[in-house]
Protein backbone atom coordinates (compact mmCIF):
# COMPACT_ATOMS: atom_id res chain seq x y z
CA UNK A 1 0.00 0.00 0.00
CA UNK A 2 1.17 3.92 -0.90
CA UNK A 3 0.82 5.85 2.56
CA UNK A 4 0.62 9.09 2.02
CA UNK A 5 -0.54 12.29 3.06
CA UNK A 6 -2.86 15.14 0.71
CA UNK A 7 -4.71 17.79 1.38
CA UNK A 8 -7.90 18.71 -0.34
CA UNK A 9 -10.51 21.16 -0.72
CA UNK A 10 -13.87 20.29 0.49
CA UNK A 11 -15.82 23.31 0.47
CA UNK A 12 -13.21 25.89 1.06
CA UNK A 13 -11.82 23.82 3.87
CA UNK A 14 -8.34 22.24 3.62
CA UNK A 15 -8.67 18.48 4.82
CA UNK A 16 -6.19 16.18 5.73
CA UNK A 17 -6.62 13.07 4.04
CA UNK A 18 -5.15 9.26 4.72
CA UNK A 19 -6.41 7.55 1.51
CA UNK A 20 -6.20 3.53 2.22
CA UNK A 21 -5.07 2.09 -0.65
CA UNK A 22 -5.10 -1.44 -0.95
CA UNK A 23 -1.74 -3.13 0.27
CA UNK A 24 -0.65 -5.90 -1.63
CA UNK A 25 1.82 -8.74 -2.09
CA UNK A 26 2.20 -11.88 -0.11
CA UNK A 27 5.18 -13.68 0.32
CA UNK A 28 6.53 -17.02 1.32
CA UNK A 29 10.36 -17.60 2.83
CA UNK A 30 11.00 -20.91 3.35
CA UNK A 31 8.45 -21.76 6.77
CA UNK A 32 7.37 -18.42 7.17
CA UNK A 33 4.57 -17.11 4.99
CA UNK A 34 3.67 -13.20 5.49
CA UNK A 35 0.32 -12.55 4.69
CA UNK A 36 -0.67 -9.21 2.65
CA UNK A 37 -1.10 -6.70 5.27
CA UNK A 38 -3.61 -4.05 5.24
CA UNK A 39 -1.85 -1.06 6.25
CA UNK A 40 1.75 -1.33 4.51
CA UNK A 41 3.11 -3.41 1.81
CA UNK A 42 4.57 -6.88 2.42
CA UNK A 43 8.54 -7.33 1.62
CA UNK A 44 7.80 -9.40 -1.80
CA UNK A 45 6.53 -9.67 -5.23
CA UNK A 46 3.53 -11.68 -6.41
CA UNK A 47 0.27 -12.19 -8.46
CA UNK A 48 -2.56 -11.19 -7.03
CA UNK A 49 -5.32 -9.09 -6.01
CA UNK A 50 -6.69 -6.90 -3.42
CA UNK A 51 -10.75 -6.64 -3.57
CA UNK A 52 -12.56 -4.83 -2.14
CA UNK A 53 -9.81 -3.01 0.71
CA UNK A 54 -12.85 -0.77 2.81
CA UNK A 55 -12.28 1.59 5.22
CA UNK A 56 -13.92 4.07 7.36
CA UNK A 57 -12.86 6.95 9.75
CA UNK A 58 -13.14 10.63 10.60
CA UNK A 59 -9.98 12.98 9.07
CA UNK A 60 -7.95 14.68 11.54
CA UNK A 61 -9.55 18.36 10.60
CA UNK A 62 -11.64 20.62 12.62
CA UNK A 63 -14.10 19.88 12.23
CA UNK A 64 -13.52 16.98 11.48
CA UNK A 65 -14.99 14.89 8.05
CA UNK A 66 -16.03 11.06 7.59
CA UNK A 67 -13.95 9.43 5.00
CA UNK A 68 -14.84 6.26 3.39
CA UNK A 69 -12.77 4.51 0.70
CA UNK A 70 -13.23 1.39 -1.80
CA UNK A 71 -10.03 0.29 -3.04
CA UNK A 72 -8.70 -2.25 -5.44
CA UNK A 73 -5.22 -3.25 -7.08
CA UNK A 74 -3.75 -5.88 -8.97
CA UNK A 75 -0.22 -6.88 -8.76
CA UNK A 76 1.27 -8.78 -11.99
CA UNK A 77 4.62 -10.71 -12.05
CA UNK A 78 6.66 -9.68 -14.92
CA UNK A 79 9.35 -12.13 -13.64
CA UNK A 80 9.79 -14.60 -10.65
CA UNK A 81 11.20 -11.36 -8.62
CA UNK A 82 9.49 -8.23 -10.48
CA UNK A 83 5.63 -7.06 -10.41
CA UNK A 84 3.87 -3.76 -11.46
CA UNK A 85 0.67 -3.23 -8.88
CA UNK A 86 -2.06 -1.25 -10.24
CA UNK A 87 -4.12 0.53 -7.64
CA UNK A 88 -7.38 2.82 -7.22
CA UNK A 89 -9.04 4.18 -4.51
CA UNK A 90 -12.82 5.68 -4.98
CA UNK A 91 -13.35 8.06 -1.79
CA UNK A 92 -16.39 9.39 -0.03
CA UNK A 93 -16.12 12.44 1.57
CA UNK A 94 -19.06 13.07 4.54
CA UNK A 95 -20.26 16.78 4.65
CA UNK A 96 -19.01 19.39 7.16
CA UNK A 97 -22.33 21.01 6.82
CA UNK A 98 -24.86 18.32 7.26
CA UNK A 99 -27.27 19.79 4.76
CA UNK A 100 -24.70 19.58 2.22
CA UNK A 101 -23.74 16.76 -0.30
CA UNK A 102 -20.31 15.89 0.43
CA UNK A 103 -18.20 15.39 -2.12
CA UNK A 104 -17.17 11.53 -3.59
CA UNK A 105 -14.70 10.53 -6.75
CA UNK A 106 -11.62 8.73 -7.50
CA UNK A 107 -7.57 8.99 -6.59
CA UNK A 108 -5.46 9.48 -8.27
CA UNK A 109 -3.89 5.91 -10.07
CA UNK A 110 -0.90 4.82 -8.62
CA UNK A 111 1.85 2.03 -10.04
CA UNK A 112 4.05 0.49 -8.24
CA UNK A 113 7.05 -1.52 -9.69
CA UNK A 114 8.72 -3.77 -7.14
CA UNK A 115 11.61 -6.21 -7.04
CA UNK A 116 12.76 -8.60 -5.17
CA UNK A 117 15.87 -7.89 -3.69
CA UNK A 118 17.52 -10.76 -1.51
CA UNK A 119 15.56 -13.99 0.23
CA UNK A 120 17.20 -16.31 3.00
CA UNK A 121 15.19 -19.43 3.82
CA UNK A 122 17.03 -19.89 6.64
CA UNK A 123 16.43 -16.67 8.32
CA UNK A 124 13.21 -16.20 6.71
CA UNK A 125 14.40 -12.74 6.13
CA UNK A 126 13.24 -11.46 2.30
CA UNK A 127 14.18 -7.65 1.29
CA UNK A 128 12.85 -6.08 -1.86
CA UNK A 129 12.91 -2.42 -3.72
CA UNK A 130 9.73 -0.76 -5.81
CA UNK A 131 8.88 2.67 -6.85
CA UNK A 132 5.26 3.71 -6.82
CA UNK A 133 3.87 6.35 -8.88
CA UNK A 134 0.40 8.24 -8.38
CA UNK A 135 -0.45 9.68 -11.43
CA UNK A 136 -1.17 13.50 -10.97
CA UNK A 137 -4.66 14.40 -12.48
CA UNK A 138 -6.21 11.10 -12.99
CA UNK A 139 -8.16 11.30 -10.11
CA UNK A 140 -10.93 13.70 -8.34
CA UNK A 141 -9.71 17.17 -6.87
CA UNK A 142 -13.24 17.32 -4.74
CA UNK A 143 -11.90 14.40 -2.45
CA UNK A 144 -7.87 15.65 -2.48
CA UNK A 145 -6.35 14.28 -5.70
CA UNK A 146 -3.38 16.32 -6.72
CA UNK A 147 -2.87 17.18 -10.21
CA UNK A 148 0.61 16.54 -9.95
CA UNK A 149 2.94 12.90 -9.80
CA UNK A 150 4.41 11.78 -6.64
CA UNK A 151 7.14 9.57 -6.86
CA UNK A 152 7.81 7.14 -3.55
CA UNK A 153 11.06 5.05 -4.01
CA UNK A 154 10.21 2.43 -1.14
CA UNK A 155 12.47 -0.19 0.82
CA UNK A 156 10.91 -3.06 1.84
CA UNK A 157 11.79 -6.09 4.71
CA UNK A 158 10.04 -8.82 5.93
CA UNK A 159 11.75 -11.39 9.02
CA UNK A 160 10.00 -13.92 10.88
CA UNK A 161 11.64 -15.88 13.45
CA UNK A 162 11.72 -18.91 13.11
CA UNK A 163 15.60 -19.09 12.97
CA UNK A 164 15.42 -18.53 17.07
CA UNK A 165 16.66 -21.38 19.84
CA UNK A 166 14.12 -24.13 21.34
CA UNK A 167 14.00 -22.50 24.10
CA UNK A 168 12.33 -19.64 22.40
CA UNK A 169 9.86 -21.79 20.59
CA UNK A 170 6.83 -19.91 21.51
CA UNK A 171 8.18 -17.07 19.52
CA UNK A 172 9.17 -18.51 15.92
CA UNK A 173 5.79 -18.17 14.97
CA UNK A 174 6.35 -14.02 15.24
CA UNK A 175 7.35 -12.14 11.98
CA UNK A 176 8.19 -8.37 11.53
CA UNK A 177 7.75 -6.24 8.10
CA UNK A 178 8.75 -3.14 7.66
CA UNK A 179 8.74 -0.83 4.65
CA UNK A 180 10.36 3.26 4.28
CA UNK A 181 9.88 5.23 1.29
CA UNK A 182 10.40 9.03 0.53
CA UNK A 183 7.22 11.26 -1.35
CA UNK A 184 8.42 13.20 -3.77
CA UNK A 185 6.00 15.39 -5.74
CA UNK A 186 6.66 16.29 -8.92
CA UNK A 187 5.32 19.91 -8.05
CA UNK A 188 6.93 21.97 -5.48
CA UNK A 189 3.92 24.30 -4.55
CA UNK A 190 0.58 25.07 -6.01
CA UNK A 191 -0.28 29.34 -5.95
CA UNK A 192 -3.78 29.81 -5.66
CA UNK A 193 -4.73 33.30 -7.08
CA UNK A 194 -8.03 35.04 -5.94
CA UNK A 195 -9.33 38.27 -5.06
CA UNK A 196 -10.13 40.07 -1.45
CA UNK A 197 -13.62 40.69 -1.22
CA UNK A 198 -12.88 44.36 0.57
CA UNK A 199 -9.59 45.76 -1.02
CA UNK A 200 -10.67 44.39 -4.52
CA UNK A 201 -7.20 43.63 -5.02
CA UNK A 202 -5.62 40.50 -6.60
CA UNK A 203 -4.13 38.14 -3.76
CA UNK A 204 -2.07 35.06 -3.61
CA UNK A 205 -1.99 31.28 -1.52
CA UNK A 206 0.63 28.92 -1.91
CA UNK A 207 1.01 25.87 -0.92
CA UNK A 208 3.90 23.84 -0.56
CA UNK A 209 4.16 20.38 -1.25
CA UNK A 210 6.03 18.50 1.23
CA UNK A 211 8.47 15.98 0.96
CA UNK A 212 7.10 12.92 2.92
CA UNK A 213 8.60 10.11 5.12
CA UNK A 214 6.46 7.46 4.41
CA UNK A 215 7.30 4.56 7.12
CA UNK A 216 5.71 1.84 8.76
CA UNK A 217 5.68 -1.66 10.26
CA UNK A 218 4.31 -4.72 11.59
CA UNK A 219 4.16 -7.45 14.42
CA UNK A 220 2.39 -10.29 13.63
CA UNK A 221 1.82 -14.07 14.94
CA UNK A 222 1.34 -16.84 12.54
CA UNK A 223 -1.17 -19.56 13.80
CA UNK A 224 -0.43 -21.16 11.09
CA UNK A 225 3.29 -21.15 11.35
CA UNK A 226 2.44 -22.29 14.62
CA UNK A 227 0.85 -25.46 14.01
CA UNK A 228 2.97 -26.76 10.96
CA UNK A 229 6.44 -26.02 12.38
CA UNK A 230 6.31 -25.31 16.36
CA UNK A 231 3.24 -27.04 17.75
CA UNK A 232 -0.20 -28.37 16.49
CA UNK A 233 -2.21 -27.72 19.28
CA UNK A 234 -5.15 -29.43 17.65
CA UNK A 235 -6.83 -26.33 17.95
CA UNK A 236 -10.24 -26.06 15.87
CA UNK A 237 -9.23 -25.23 12.40
CA UNK A 238 -10.33 -21.97 12.47
CA UNK A 239 -7.66 -20.83 14.88
CA UNK A 240 -5.52 -22.40 12.86
CA UNK A 241 -5.71 -20.27 9.50
CA UNK A 242 -5.86 -16.74 11.57
CA UNK A 243 -2.72 -14.36 12.05
CA UNK A 244 -3.38 -11.20 14.41
CA UNK A 245 -1.46 -8.53 13.97
CA UNK A 246 -0.72 -4.49 14.42
CA UNK A 247 0.52 -2.32 12.06
CA UNK A 248 1.70 1.14 11.89
CA UNK A 249 1.51 3.57 8.95
CA UNK A 250 3.26 6.87 9.42
CA UNK A 251 4.06 9.60 7.84
CA UNK A 252 6.36 12.21 8.52
CA UNK A 253 6.88 15.73 6.10
CA UNK A 254 10.68 15.88 6.04
CA UNK A 255 11.42 18.69 3.32
CA UNK A 256 9.51 21.56 1.93
CA UNK A 257 7.33 21.87 5.00
CA UNK A 258 6.91 25.67 4.80
CA UNK A 259 3.24 25.18 4.63
CA UNK A 260 2.38 21.99 6.06
CA UNK A 261 4.65 21.58 8.72
CA UNK A 262 6.44 18.36 10.28
CA UNK A 263 3.97 16.63 12.53
CA UNK A 264 4.18 12.84 12.27
CA UNK A 265 0.42 11.41 11.59
CA UNK A 266 -0.31 8.00 10.75
CA UNK A 267 -2.92 5.25 13.17
CA UNK A 268 -1.61 1.63 14.69
CA UNK A 269 -4.00 -0.94 13.50
CA UNK A 270 -4.65 -4.08 15.52
CA UNK A 271 -6.43 -6.35 13.66
CA UNK A 272 -6.19 -9.90 12.14
CA UNK A 273 -5.82 -11.89 8.99
CA UNK A 274 -7.47 -15.23 7.93
CA UNK A 275 -5.53 -17.08 5.47
CA UNK A 276 -6.56 -19.57 3.50
CA UNK A 277 -4.86 -21.16 0.34
CA UNK A 278 -6.27 -19.12 -2.11
CA UNK A 279 -7.45 -16.17 -0.40
CA UNK A 280 -7.76 -14.12 2.78
CA UNK A 281 -9.39 -11.42 4.71
CA UNK A 282 -8.18 -9.20 7.37
CA UNK A 283 -9.85 -6.58 8.87
CA UNK A 284 -8.05 -4.22 11.71
CA UNK A 285 -8.78 -0.92 13.87
CA UNK A 286 -7.61 2.17 12.35
CA UNK A 287 -6.29 4.43 15.78
CA UNK A 288 -5.18 7.82 15.07
CA UNK A 289 -1.63 8.40 16.57
CA UNK A 290 -3.01 12.09 17.43
CA UNK A 291 -6.04 14.61 16.67
CA UNK A 292 -4.06 16.05 13.44
CA UNK A 293 -4.22 12.01 11.96
CA UNK A 294 -8.01 11.54 13.04
CA UNK A 295 -10.68 12.11 15.51
CA UNK A 296 -12.07 8.59 16.21
CA UNK A 297 -11.08 4.88 15.59
CA UNK A 298 -12.14 3.90 12.05
CA UNK A 299 -12.15 0.67 10.59
CA UNK A 300 -10.27 -1.27 7.57
CA UNK A 301 -11.29 -4.79 5.92
CA UNK A 302 -9.95 -6.27 2.28
CA UNK A 303 -10.50 -9.35 0.89
CA UNK A 304 -7.42 -10.34 -1.02
CA UNK A 305 -7.18 -13.14 -3.47
CA UNK A 306 -3.79 -15.29 -4.21
CA UNK A 307 -4.04 -15.30 -7.75
CA UNK A 308 -0.49 -17.56 -8.11
CA UNK A 309 -2.93 -19.76 -6.44
CA UNK A 310 -6.13 -19.46 -8.10
CA UNK A 311 -5.01 -19.88 -11.43
CA UNK A 312 -1.08 -20.88 -11.59
CA UNK A 313 -0.61 -22.44 -15.03
CA UNK A 314 -2.54 -18.70 -16.14
CA UNK A 315 -2.63 -15.50 -14.77
CA UNK A 316 -1.09 -16.59 -11.82
CA UNK A 317 2.43 -17.08 -12.99
CA UNK A 318 5.23 -14.91 -14.42
CA UNK A 319 4.74 -13.50 -17.66
CA UNK A 320 8.97 -14.39 -18.16
CA UNK A 321 10.61 -17.44 -16.29
CA UNK A 322 10.04 -20.11 -14.17
CA UNK A 323 6.25 -20.81 -13.45
CA UNK A 324 7.05 -22.81 -10.09
CA UNK A 325 6.98 -20.97 -6.88
CA UNK A 326 7.05 -21.25 -2.99
CA UNK A 327 3.89 -22.27 -1.73
CA UNK A 328 2.25 -21.65 1.77
CA UNK A 329 3.66 -24.20 3.58
CA UNK A 330 1.32 -24.27 6.47
CA UNK A 331 -2.83 -22.64 5.72
CA UNK A 332 -5.19 -24.43 3.44
CA UNK A 333 -8.56 -23.69 2.90
CA UNK B 1 -18.31 0.99 -9.41
CA UNK B 2 -21.65 -0.13 -10.71
CA UNK B 3 -23.24 -2.75 -8.22
CA UNK B 4 -23.98 -5.85 -10.16
CA UNK B 5 -20.42 -5.83 -11.80
CA UNK B 6 -19.03 -5.71 -8.30
CA UNK B 7 -21.51 -8.66 -7.25
CA UNK B 8 -20.40 -10.51 -10.38
CA UNK B 9 -17.00 -9.68 -10.49
CA UNK B 10 -16.80 -10.86 -6.59
CA UNK B 11 -18.35 -13.89 -7.03
CA UNK B 12 -16.25 -15.08 -9.86
CA UNK B 13 -13.36 -14.83 -7.64
CA UNK B 14 -14.83 -16.74 -5.33
CA UNK B 15 -16.24 -19.29 -7.30
CA UNK B 16 -12.41 -20.18 -8.76
CA UNK B 17 -11.08 -19.51 -5.07
CA UNK B 18 -13.44 -23.03 -4.30
CA UNK B 19 -12.99 -24.22 -7.42
CA UNK B 20 -9.37 -24.58 -8.56
CA UNK B 21 -7.17 -26.55 -6.96
CA UNK B 22 -4.32 -25.04 -4.73
CA UNK B 23 -0.69 -26.30 -4.12
CA UNK B 24 -0.31 -28.67 -1.50
CA UNK B 25 0.23 -27.47 2.04
CA UNK B 26 1.11 -29.59 5.41
CA UNK B 27 -2.19 -30.23 6.88
CA UNK B 28 -1.01 -32.38 9.92
CA UNK B 29 1.60 -35.12 10.95
CA UNK B 30 1.90 -38.02 12.56
CA UNK B 31 3.93 -37.66 15.19
CA UNK B 32 2.55 -34.26 15.42
CA UNK B 33 4.17 -31.12 14.94
CA UNK B 34 5.95 -30.59 18.24
CA UNK B 35 4.68 -33.06 20.00
CA UNK B 36 6.37 -36.26 22.58
CA UNK B 37 5.73 -39.54 21.59
CA UNK B 38 6.34 -42.34 24.49
CA UNK B 39 8.57 -44.52 21.48
CA UNK B 40 10.20 -44.05 18.89
CA UNK B 41 8.15 -44.14 15.96
CA UNK B 42 8.61 -46.34 13.39
CA UNK B 43 8.01 -43.82 10.16
CA UNK B 44 7.07 -40.14 9.76
CA UNK B 45 3.59 -39.42 7.94
CA UNK B 46 2.88 -36.13 6.54
CA UNK B 47 -0.47 -34.95 5.11
CA UNK B 48 -0.64 -32.64 2.31
CA UNK B 49 -3.71 -30.64 1.30
CA UNK B 50 -3.32 -31.33 -2.47
CA UNK B 51 -1.79 -34.30 -4.76
CA UNK B 52 1.96 -34.78 -4.40
CA UNK B 53 4.16 -35.56 -7.09
CA UNK B 54 6.22 -38.28 -6.45
CA UNK B 55 9.22 -37.67 -8.05
CA UNK B 56 9.84 -34.18 -6.39
CA UNK B 57 9.00 -35.15 -2.75
CA UNK B 58 10.54 -35.92 0.20
CA UNK B 59 11.08 -36.49 3.77
CA UNK B 60 14.04 -36.64 5.81
CA UNK B 61 14.55 -37.02 9.64
CA UNK B 62 17.53 -36.17 12.26
CA UNK B 63 18.26 -36.89 15.29
CA UNK B 64 19.76 -34.87 18.05
CA UNK B 65 23.04 -35.23 16.97
CA UNK B 66 21.95 -34.23 13.26
CA UNK B 67 22.64 -37.64 11.85
CA UNK B 68 19.70 -38.67 8.96
CA UNK B 69 17.58 -41.82 10.49
CA UNK B 70 15.02 -42.23 7.77
CA UNK B 71 15.26 -44.72 5.42
CA UNK B 72 15.97 -42.43 2.57
CA UNK B 73 12.77 -43.55 0.29
CA UNK B 74 9.84 -41.71 0.72
CA UNK B 75 6.89 -42.59 -0.39
CA UNK B 76 4.36 -40.71 -2.10
CA UNK B 77 0.35 -41.71 -2.20
CA UNK B 78 -1.73 -39.28 -3.32
CA UNK B 79 -1.34 -36.27 -0.60
CA UNK B 80 0.17 -38.48 1.91
CA UNK B 81 4.37 -38.82 1.88
CA UNK B 82 5.68 -41.24 4.50
CA UNK B 83 9.29 -42.85 5.60
CA UNK B 84 10.53 -45.47 6.99
CA UNK B 85 12.97 -44.10 10.14
CA UNK B 86 15.36 -46.31 11.74
CA UNK B 87 15.54 -47.56 15.25
CA UNK B 88 16.18 -44.95 17.87
CA UNK B 89 16.06 -43.75 20.84
CA UNK B 90 14.73 -41.14 22.94
CA UNK B 91 15.68 -37.06 22.30
CA UNK B 92 14.55 -34.73 19.89
CA UNK B 93 14.17 -35.58 16.22
CA UNK B 94 13.62 -32.70 13.33
CA UNK B 95 11.66 -33.91 9.79
CA UNK B 96 12.16 -31.56 6.99
CA UNK B 97 10.02 -32.35 4.14
CA UNK B 98 10.20 -30.83 0.69
CA UNK B 99 6.65 -31.48 -1.91
CA UNK B 100 5.77 -30.60 -5.23
CA UNK B 101 2.53 -30.67 -5.93
CA UNK B 102 0.52 -31.33 -8.87
CA UNK B 103 0.01 -27.74 -9.79
CA UNK B 104 3.67 -27.11 -9.63
CA UNK B 105 3.88 -25.32 -6.78
CA UNK B 106 7.11 -26.37 -4.36
CA UNK B 107 6.95 -26.10 -0.78
CA UNK B 108 9.13 -26.97 1.84
CA UNK B 109 9.32 -26.76 5.64
CA UNK B 110 10.37 -28.10 8.75
CA UNK B 111 9.29 -29.19 12.38
CA UNK B 112 10.66 -31.35 15.38
CA UNK B 113 9.44 -33.73 17.72
CA UNK B 114 10.67 -35.19 20.63
CA UNK B 115 10.24 -39.11 21.62
CA UNK B 116 10.53 -39.97 25.55
CA UNK B 117 9.97 -37.15 28.50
Amino acid sequence: MFIRSTRAGLYGLAVALFPLSPALAHEIVGNRFFPATLGIDDPGVNDELSFPTVDSFKTGDDPSVRQRDISGEFSKRITEDFAIAFGSTYTFLGPIDPTSAGANGFQNLETTFKYRLFKNIEHEFVMSVGLSVEWGGSGSASVGADPFNTYTPTVYFGKGFGDLPDTLSWVRPVAVTGQVGYGVPGRNSTTTFGIDPDSGEVTADTEFHPRVLNWGGTIQYSMPYLKSAVVDLGLPDFFNHLVPLVEATLQTPIANTLTSGRQTTGTINPGVIWVGNKFQFGVEALIPINRQSGSNVGVIGQLHFYLDDIDPRGIGKPLFGNAVSAARPSARN
Amino acid sequence: MPRPFLFALMAFMLGLASEVQAHATLDHSEPRVGNTVATAPHEVTLWFTQKLESAFSSITVTNAAGERVDSGKTRVSGSQMSVTLRAGGPGAYKVNWRVLSSDTHATEGSFSFQVGH
